[in-house]
């Protein structure tokens, strides 16, 4: 069983142990997909706090079948993130105040949920695997590039990034924030 | 034409090729191997933006503090005690007793300071629901005598506030340590309360500051505000 499965077993039958390494192990993605969503850190560390909560208390309905625990802690965070926006635009709205929003983020929840998610898997590939996509993605690298950089046959590096994109995918297909809607039918608004 | 090979497939989600004529016939005619593509892309997008995501700062260690203290069983009210008739002038009687003892304690103060100041505890407080999202404090226990605490933005209150240590494994079993008053009031303070001698703070580790009203009930309100678990 390999080591994330394991804490979420833990996490699910109830060992406090377990909260603390699952906050360990996500409290920086979900602190960064509040601060992303609401723009402030003090409104962040809340959400973090309220989902860590909650996730400890509703630990019965998280269902490893269906994804991950990263994916399952960020959906929460996302909820927690965008009830407390939709509260503050009511605020907003009976105080109807006309100042200035802060430049709001266009970037949609999903899409920083979804780059946490593929951030986390990434994280854990193997390394020439890891090597091989991070300078293709990050300094935009061809294959022979790549294979002239790290000095790997061409052929191995091609594997590699082929490997590795198949496995970011599943990721984010089983974590992403698609996946819930996913069942519902083939098409998915992205 | 048949699908696309997965090599070309990635290559081409990566823009690192760019599609020939009868492959993107193909691709406008296969739905699969248009999602095959379209997923690939996103993926490589998304993976085009994770630099600088792989080591998250973690969130501060007050945070954890208000989830150790929220998923601890809240306090349970304990039973309303029945006042009795001869409470008043046994409160008199007391209060004589207080300003007596009031000497000792300005003695004990002065012993105290002559100890060494070390920390031999402390706890980060967190916030619990009722509280503003900016509450939060520290708690400190120092030469094992005295519990110092400093709280900021706690709300306004036409009560008090109340400090707790409570038994974090049953938590109706709690002792007070005394009130936060005067500049509490305009939601800040730092304030040493003693603690009797004889506490056993391994046992009674987590820290709870209360609301509390002028409603003569000495047993704890139920209203938490802030805590955190005292750690060595």
């Amino acid at each position: 069983m390999n080591p994330d499965d394991e804490l979420a077993e833990h996490f699910r039958a109830g060992d406090e142990h377990a909260l603390r390494l699952a906050y360990d192990r996500y409290g920086g993605a979900v602190l960064y997909l509040g601060v992303r969503l609401l723009g402030n850190r003090a409104d962040a560390e809340d959400v973090t706090q309220t989902t860590f909560v909650a996730a400890w208390q509703g630990r019965d309905t998280f269902d490893p079948q269906r994804g991950g625990m990263l994916g399952w802690l960020l959906g929460i965070a996302r909820r927690k993130a965008v009830d407390r926006l939709r509260s503050a635009a009511r605020e907003e709205r009976v105080a109807a105040t006309v100042r200035a929003q802060p430049a709001a983020d266009e970037e949609s929840p999903e899409r920083v949920l979804d780059r946490l998610v593929v951030a986390d898997e990434l994280a854990q590939l193997p390394a020439e695997q890891r090597r091989s996509l991070e300078l293709a993605f990050y300094d935009d690298l061809t294959h022979p590039q790549i294979a002239a950089l790290t000095g790997l046959p061409l052929g191995t590096v091609k594997s590699h990034i082929r490997r590795g994109m198949a496995n970011l995918r599943r990721r984010w297909e089983v974590d992403g924030a698609a996946s819930g809607s996913r069942s519902a039918g083939p098409t998915r608004a992205l | 034409m048949q699908h696309l090979d997965p090599d070309r497939l990635v290559l081409l989600a990566l823009s690192e090729e760019t599609a020939e004529t009868d492959e993107s016939v193909h691709l406008a005619q296969c739905p699969g191997c248009r999602t095959e593509i379209d997923d690939l892309r996103h993926v490589a997008e998304l993976g085009a933006e994770t630099q600088g995501l792989r080591s998250l700062p973690p969130p501060p260690e007050r945070v954890w503090a208000g989830i150790e203290a929220a998923v601890t069983a809240p306090v349970r009210r304990l039973p309303q005690r029945r006042q009795r008739r001869w409470a008043l002038p046994v409160l008199a009687a007391a209060a004589a007793a207080v300003l007596a003892i009031a000497g000792t304690v300005v003695v004990q103060q002065f012993t105290d300071r002559a100890r060494p100041s070390e920390v031999t505890a402390k706890a980060s407080l967190g916030r619990l629901g009722g509280a503003p999202a900016a509450a939060e404090g520290a708690a400190e226990v120092i030469g094992g005598t005295r519990l110092r605490l400093d709280v900021r933005n706690l709300p306004l209150t036409t009560g008090y506030y109340e400090v707790w240590l409570i038994d974090p494994d049953d938590t109706t079993k709690m002792m007070a340590m005394g009130n936060l008053s005067g500049s509490a009031l305009s939601g800040a303070a730092d304030v040493v309360l003693p603690l009797p001698p004889g506490a056993d703070l391994n046992r009674y580790r987590l820290v709870d500051v209360s609301a509390e009203a002028y409603d003569g009930d000495a047993a704890h309100s139920g209203k938490s505000l802030l805590r955190g678990m005292l750690t060595n």
